[in-house]
């Protein structure tokens, strides 16, 4: 029945052209855009910029030097769950998560479905849909490196040493978990408030208020690395558990890597029970 | 005669209103069964609970012999709650194909396109339903609840916002449904005319509460007078005393039974009235339904003080 239920909801998604459109194709396509724009630019005032101060990336970039695509790999997949992807994101999960309510349809499908498998295939429905949007966006970025490197004549080499491909699996996993988790906030705030605005805004609303929570737990004389502060903002421990993946000299400590993971999952889940839960109860008398 | 739906004391307060108040209600299995009352009388919130879409406040419904909202016996009925929506963006067909998906039906395009042309859609299956009229929406629904093959179907206002023909072919696909197909309907409408050309037998809610219920041939047969085209008029009336009342100025109604009706008639020859024609009128479903869902007002009021 939750086969049932996710081919359903897949089946509806792919004829939803807006929410397609905004989650799927709006993000890559203006970060294609706007690299390749802000490269042009940056060519433009080449010489006017020589002898300035820039980063080393930029420096090796404008001076033509090789351009690893696996590094850039591992960095796009990183870069999947940046805010502004995550917004778009959030609008196909917002619409797929309420759709049923907004368009009165609850009472043609939940008859005939237990409620559990009607929001889990939602959900699965939900990843299918991020999978592609990610990949979607990896490869915007990646096509976007290659162009911009011609600007500087720089050669594309591809070094997969060090492991990269696993990082940028991993890497991609965990953005990809990231976007679950922030959408999961979502789910359950549709489905109490059976309100697409709810879905849309009390995840917003949250993730923004988590990402400035350290700055207030400090001031209350918490310290950044405390069991606290990565419980109260999931935000931190995504970043935490990708540094780890990253490596180097920055990598975190085990001990806040689990603190990471605990506070990613736990904001993944509870939410997701909790709209179960709720789910379950709800009388769909208006949907 | 086996029931298909069963409830006992069923009710659903919402605050201070009760959608439904501790109703009684049995419908037999295969027929059409209509279940007519004011509006908030309390419909569709039965038939929202027959779904397992809402919970009940108190009492107990069972449907084919389980309880509502299991899976494995709601798979086995078909349903439309008031008028039908549909996400905007699919064309009529889609419609049916992502239910199909929905309800693990196959979703082989000969047999949509067959259920689209049982309720009057071929023309229609390829626009996006946002366009549609509230008919056609109505049309879809029909469409979708009945293609899952149902056992039961239950039908709310089926025949509202429809045309006079799209109407007809409604009444006579509901007729077709319990005679050829031996389904169990069961519709809530609003046209009793409708309600009583195409049910078996009928219930009145008000207020929540079941103030009527019965074959329609018995109620409306249970209400029969006598109408004579007679003259002289008040001599009839005369003979009739309490029995009889006008009807224009050379007919008369007579209140009686099959039984007396000879005798009755007897008596008016004996006196000299000229008899032009005797026939039987049965009450309608229109002057029950007037009748019991007003008559119910007193009660209702001490209950609520
Ligand atoms: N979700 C709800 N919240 C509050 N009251 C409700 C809700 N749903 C129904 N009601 C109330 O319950 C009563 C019964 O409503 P219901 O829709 O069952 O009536 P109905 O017989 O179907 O009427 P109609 O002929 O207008 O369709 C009404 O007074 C209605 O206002
Ligand atoms: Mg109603």
């Amino acid at each position: 029945m939750l086969a049932d239920a996710y081919r359903s909801e897949t089946y509806r998604l792919l004829r939803n052209r807006t929410v397609l459109f905004w989650s799927v194709v709006f993000v890559p396509l203006i970060g294609v855009v706007f690299g390749i724009i802000g490269n042009a630019v940056l060519k433009a005032n080449a010489d006017k910029l020589a002898g300035e101060e820039m980063p080393p990336e930029l420096m090796v970039a404008m001076a033509g030097g090789p351009m690893n695509l696996a590094a850039e790999l591992v960095s796009a997949a990183g870069n999947v769950a940046n805010p502004v992807a995550l917004l778009f994101l959030l609008i196909g999960a917002a619409t797929l998560y309420t759709g049923d309510y907004r368009w009165e349809t609850w009472r043609l499908i939940s008859a005939r479905n237990g409620r559990v498998p009607l929001i889990l295939g939602k959900v699965l429905s939900y990843v299918t849909l991020a999978l592609v949007a990610m990949l979607v966006l990896v490869a915007g970025a990646l096509i976007e490196k290659s162009i911009s490197a011609g600007f500087f004549s720089r050669p594309l080499t591809f070094d997969a040493g060090n492991g990269r491909i696993a990082d940028a699996f991993a890497m991609f996993g965990v953005s990809g978990l990231r976007i679950l988790q922030v959408t999961m906030l979502g789910l359950l705030a549709g489905v109490v408030g059976r309100s697409l605005l709810a879905a849309l805004f009390v995840p917003v609303v949250v993730s923004v208020l988590q990402a400035l929570s350290p700055f207030a737990l400090m001031g209350m004389g918490v310290a950044n690395d405390a069991w606290v502060t990565f419980l109260v903002n999931p935000g931190q421990g995504y970043d935490v558990i990708a540094a780890a993946i990253r490596g180097g000299p920055d990598a975190p400590m085990a001990e806040l890597v689990v603190r990471g993971w605990t506070s990613l999952l736990g904001w993944t889940i509870l939410p997701l029970i909790g709209a179960l839960a709720w789910f379950q109860r709800q009388d769909l008398s208006k949907e | 005669m086996s029931a298909v739906i069963e409830t006992r004391g069923l009710s659903k307060h919402y605050g201070a209103v009760r959608a439904l108040d501790g109703l009684d209600l049995t419908i037999p299995r295969g027929g059409v069964y209509g279940v007519l009352g004011p509006n908030g009388a309390g419909k569709s919130t039965l038939f929202r609970i027959l779904l397992g879409l809402i919970r009940p406040t108190d009492g107990s419904a069972t449907v084919m012999g389980g309880p509502v909202g299991q899976v494995s016996t709601m798979r086995r009925m078909g349903s439309m709650i008031e008028t039908p929506r549909f996400p905007p963006f699919l064309t009529a067909k889609q419609v049916l194909n992502w239910l199909a998906a929905a309800h693990g039906l196959n979703g082989d395009p000969a047999r949509i396109e067959g259920w689209l042309a049982r309720v009057g859609l071929t023309e229609a299956a390829n626009r996006k339903v946002r366009g549609f009229s509230v008919g056609m929406m109505q049309r879809l629904g029909v469409a979708a609840a009945l293609m899952t093959e149902p056992e039961l179907v239950i039908l709310d206002e089926p025949t509202s916002g429809m045309d006079p023909p799209g109407i007809q072919e409604m009444r006579q696909l509901i007729r077709s449904l319990a005679v050829d197909d031996g389904l169990t309907v069961v519709l809530a409408s609003h046209q009793l005319l409708e309600v009583q050309r195409v049910c078996d037998r009928v219930a009145i809610l008000n207020k929540g509460r079941l103030v009527l219920e019965g074959a329609v041939s018995e109620l409306t047969g249970s209400g029969e007078r006598l109408r004579l085209k007679l003259r002289p008029q008040a001599a009839a009336l005369d003979l009739l005393g309490q029995k009889g009342s006008a009807e224009g100025d050379d007919a008369v109604m007579a209140a009686v039974t099959r039984a007396e009706a000879p005798a009755v008639l007897k008596a008016l020859i004996d006196r000299g009235v000229e008899i032009e024609e005797a026939r039987w009128v049965g009450a309608d479903l229109e002057s029950i339904f007037f009748t019991e869902t007003g008559s119910v007002q007193a009660p209702e009021a001490i209950h609520a003080g």
